[in-house]
């Protein structure tokens, strides 16, 4: 074995010496019988012509000598990339096309695998991550559909569930937190305390949170991020037990998280944690659902047996408490599914369609290489004739084509690299773990493999034909066979019409979501955006414990905004449009049912009177809100149209009272006397349809948050820092945190489409110029390979104007057979894509028709210059050529 | 065509090299004579077969080469068969055996 070795490592590394021993033994065998020979009485010329003769052919015994070595595979390979490097750098128009174009297929395919893998493939960083489930309340109504839990049914299911070894409790919340005279809004959590060991994580300094630190009362402690450590307490080793300022209360740092420690749910960064025994007693109440729970299954048991008894304890919850608990199921789903599945499908269709994109850079390069075939058609014949085998020219063609997918796969890296940045810049903001996608080892061994696969798809073909070659057929001068070229014509032409329909189907389904996006955009918003800052207040009750104040507050911050430069109009409401809301039960006076018994929770907004000016909202009837509003004054209340259309179907809704229990002031209205009726807005998102909305008078109902709206004379966003000074000056406390333009809000709504398009249209359009490229290749090679058929044509009297009929005809029945296989394979795919259109079916004919006729054109442009050339041709010269 | 023929061959040439290397090293050109004679001229090894039989032979660690002079004192390379090939030669020598005899006996027969 060792002896084996030491011969092969020889044979690799002394090739040369091997070779001149070689040599040597041949010779001295051949002088040997040379004069053995001259013994027995020959001439020395019949002697050496003799011995010659027995010996064989003295190059194929040297190379079967040289095949026993063993090493003759690597030996080949290495002979075969340096030769196929050769021949590449030969041709460097060729080259550099087949590794562009490989280029972009493997980079396309690189930059979305990078987020697939992050995103849906990788599992969660945490401990046993399979293990992880989220357990959420579902309403079993229809209409509203909320999914948090309220830490009393949280303690509930904690005592009697036997399935999770662990369930914690987290809630997003947002802290300001001194930092030197400023405050910062710093996003961050309130958990339960177990919610790090449930998800197997330790502080790197410190430690988490103890059992007794989730009651309230004691101590006030936090964990903080390593991101935050380092850059507001400059990574200070003796934070540990110091005090940080968190709005109006000390908290003791008790622990740092580790720096790769991200929370995927919704949240991209929290970087302050407290448990949650900071938060008021009313939001811990059964029907404050306020929370999140996860949990961890028991080893064993599968998340279906964990619903079936989470399912139980939730009909025994409802009975022990139906004012709260009334149709309320549990619903136990994987962490990693939850949390993938916004976005799953996005991405699979990401995901195909780069490797629809990558197929027709495969059909491409196979045509390119067909091509070339061809012209070495020769060049095979004379190393076959020579001595080559079959298996070793295929060999060889192989490796040429895998070293092409190679540099293709290295340029296609570069490319990702280059892109991945611009596509997470484009991402919406629904795309969870965003911060775990790069280019890992993950990603580097599928290019690998990727480009391996492609080599090995593109090369195949054009290394089969080549490696049967007919040697008489070959090498007769001008060897062009006719019936061979014939059958490489058909494959050629099945290429294209492969390429022209996969090129279709990508495009059919960007033009749909084209279609989408710019009826997305033709939505009626129902006010008026532009040049609107929104900005956001927080008027805490232990600050304003009183309505009054509130008001006061708003009111002078209004007053001193107005008086800015370019401001023309300041008014505040709970929430901004494209920002959520609050939504509430409610009743009607008079009806049967007592309040909160609808089963839908309109969206309720306490807003200053100008506020449907501010924003061009029409009122349709009734009147405004009137400007002031004495203390325990009857409540009034203006409604939307589809509030009105809904529950006033037909009647007058003016004069009617709506119930609704939203205030925390006694002296606060429960009873709305409807005044008007206001236009709908688009709320949420531009593809929601408009709900029920009630309105009420901000001096009636002063809640504790709000947004105040500056509609500017130009661009809103530069005013934002005259703005936040003017709050700060009158209330230090305040972080003004969230302010962005209105325009801005509805731009983000309308991300994860624009994200869809984008790459969409950016993998349809490089398929596009890919298969333009491949048809106009195909063609030319056509035209140039029946050059002396067209100059028959012509010496025949054919016109210019046949010829050029002739072969555009011959193009457009190709792409006409591509257009209708990819229409088929169109309409079979897109439905899967139904979801994620607008206004459109997932078969409109219009984006089909024109889509195909984009084809059409797009073949017809290919054709055009190679059958001009064709008409050109003179038939002198065709008929010489060859 | 030829390749079946080779293979055929191939066991039997690979013992006779072994057996003509029993008597000690020599080269290529002489084991291939001394066969040609000891079977009295029945036996012809092509010079075509043997060198990569030799080469072969020596991959598998059944003779070792080194070069040498020759009897009349030029650089050949010489042959010598190792411990392994010993080995190889004794447990061929017997396969060979039970296979004529086996033929033998058959032919007998008819």
């Amino acid at each position: 074995m060792l002896n084996k070795l030491r011969l092969r490592l020889r044979a690799l590394f002394f090739k040369s010496k091997m070779e001149d021993e070689l040599d040597e033994e041949v010779r001295f065998h051949l002088e040997r019988e040379i004069e053995e020979n001259i013994a027995r009485g020959m001439t020395p010329e019949e002697a050496r012509s003799a011995a010659m003769r027995s010996f064989g052919g003295v190059e194929r015994v040297k190379e079967e000598s040289r095949d026993v070595r063993g090493v003759r595979l690597l030996e080949e390979v290495w002979q075969d990339l340096r030769y196929g490097a050769r021949m590449l750098s030969k041709k460097p128009g060729f080259t550099l096309i087949a590794i562009i174009t490989l280029a972009l297929g493997i980079g396309a395919n690189t930059a979305i695998f990078s987020v697939v893998n992050a995103v849906l493939l990788e599992p969660l960083p945490y401990r046993a991550p399979e293990e992880l489930v989220l357990v959420r309340h579902i309403y079993e109504t229809k209409g509203t559909r909320s999914e948090s839990v309220s830490y009393a049914d949280f303690q509930d299911w904690r005592a009697q569930n036997q399935v999770f070894a662990d369930l914690a409790l987290f809630r997003v919340a947002s802290f300001a937190l001194a930092v030197g005279n400023d405050l910062e809004q710093i996003r961050g959590a309130n958990v339960s305390a177990n919610f790090f060991e449930l998800l197997g994580l330790n502080p790197i300094r410190g430690r988490a949170f103890l059992p007794v630190e989730e009651t309230p009362g004691g101590e006030r402690v936090a964990l903080i991020s390593h991101a935050l450590w380092q850059r507001v307490f400059g990574a200070n080793e003796e934070l540990i037990g110091r005090q940080i300022k968190l709005g109006d209360q000390l908290f003791t740092v008790v622990g740092i998280l580790p720096p790769e420690f991200k929370f995927p749910f919704r949240l991209e960064t929290a970087d302050i944690w407290t448990t949650y025994s900071i938060l008021p007693v009313g939001m811990m109440g059964r029907g404050a659902r306020n929370f999140q729970a996860i949990a961890r299954l028991k080893r064993g048991v599968s998340p279906q047996a964990a619903q079936a008894e989470m399912s139980a304890i939730a009909r025994q919850l409802e009975q022990e408490n139906p004012a709260t608990n009334r149709n309320l199921s549990i619903s136990v789903v994987s962490a990693h599914r939850e949390l993938t599945k916004d976005v799953s499908l996005t991405l699979w269709l990401l995901f195909g369609a780069v490797a629809f994109v990558l197929l027709i850079a495969c059909a491409n390069v196979a045509n390119l290489l067909l091509a070339r075939a061809l012209s070495r058609h020769k060049e095979m014949a004379v190393r076959a004739a020579l001595g080559a085998s079959g298996r070793r020219i295929a060999q060889q063609l192989l490796t040429e084509s895998l070293l092409l997918a190679g540099a293709g796969g290295a340029l296609g890296l570069l490319l990702a690299a280059w892109g991945i940045p611009l596509l997470l810049a484009l991402s919406p903001q629904n795309l969870p773990r965003i911060n775990a996608i790069g280019l890992n080892g993950h990603v580097l061994s599928f290019t690998l493999l990727v480009s391996i696969l492609t080599g090995a798809l593109f090369g195949l073909a054009p290394a089969l034909k080549v490696a049967r070659p007919d040697l008489i057929e070959s090498l007769k001068e001008g060897g062009k066979a006719s019936t061979a070229s014939a059958r490489r014509n058909r494959l050629r032409a099945a290429l294209v019409v492969g390429e022209i329909a996969v090129a279709l189907v990508l495009l059919v389904g960007a033009g749909l979501l084209i279609n989408s996006f710019i009826r997305l955009n033709r939505v009626e918003l129902g006010f008026k955006p532009e040049n609107v800052l929104s900005a956001s207040l927080n008027l805490s009750p232990r600050k304003y414990p009183t309505g009054h104040e509130r008001i006061a507050f708003v009111e002078q911050a209004r007053e001193r905004i107005r008086n800015l430069p370019g401001v023309r109009s300041v008014s505040f409401a709970s929430s901004s449009p494209f920002m959520g809301g609050v939504y509430a039960s409610f009743g009607i006076r008079g009806r049967p049912g007592a309040a909160h018994e609808n089963e839908v929770a309109p969206g309720v907004f306490t807003i200053t009177p100008d506020y449907f000016e501010m924003l061009g909202i029409p009122l349709l009837r009734g009147r405004p809100f009137t400007e002031t509003y004495d203390k325990g004054s009857a409540g009034t209340a203006i409604i939307n149209e589809t509030f009105a259309r809904q529950f006033f179907p037909n009647e007058n809704p003016l004069g009617k009272s709506v119930i609704l229990d939203v205030n925390r002031e006694k002296d606060s209205p429960r009873e709305f006397e409807v005044v008007g009726v206001v236009g709908d807005i688009r709320r949420v998102a531009l593809d929601g349809e408009p709900g029920p909305e009630i309105y009420m008078p901000y001096q009636q109902s002063p809640w504790t948050f709000g947004q105040l709206m500056i509609r500017t004379e130009q661009n809103a966003l530069s005013s934002a820092n005259a703005v936040r000074q003017q709050i700060r000056s009158l209330d230090p406390d305040q972080t003004v945190p969230n302010s962005d333009t209105l325009e801005n809000l509805i731009f983000r709504s309308i991300m994860p489409q624009r994200f869809n398009l984008v790459l969409l249209g950016v993998f349809a359009a490089i398929g596009l110029l890919l298969t333009l490229v491949g048809v106009y290749g195909v063609m030319s090679y056509h035209v140039a390979e029946n050059t002396r058929e067209i100059g028959i044509r012509v010496a025949l009297g054919a016109q210019r104007r046949d010829i050029l009929k002739l072969i555009v005809g011959q193009g457009l029945a190709l792409a006409l057979i591509g257009v209708v296989v990819g229409l088929a394979g169109a309409l079979g795919l897109t439905r899967l894509m139904d979801s994620l259109l607008f206004g459109v079916t997932a078969t409109d004919p219009l984006t089909f028709g024109i889509v195909a006729s984009l084809f059409g054109v797009v073949a017809l442009l290919a054709c055009w210059i190679p059958a001009r050339r064709a008409a050109k041709v003179d038939p002198m010269i065709a008929l010489r050529s060859e | 065509m030829k390749k079946t023929q080779t293979d055929l061959l191939q066991g039997t040439l690979d013992l006779l090299v072994l057996k003509t290397l029993q008597s000690g090293p020599t080269h290529g050109w002489d084991i291939a004579q001394r066969i040609q004679q000891i079977s009295q001229d029945v036996l012809r090894v092509g010079q075509g077969s043997l060198y990569p039989a030799l080469h072969r032979l020596e991959a598998q660690g059944w003779i070792a080469s080194e070069w040498g002079a020759s009897e009349n004192n030029r650089k050949a390379k010489y042959y010598k068969l190792t411990a392994a090939g010993r080995k190889q030669l004794s447990a061929e020598t017997e396969t060979w055996r039970r296979f004529t005899g086996a033929v033998e006996l058959i032919l007998k027969t008819s």
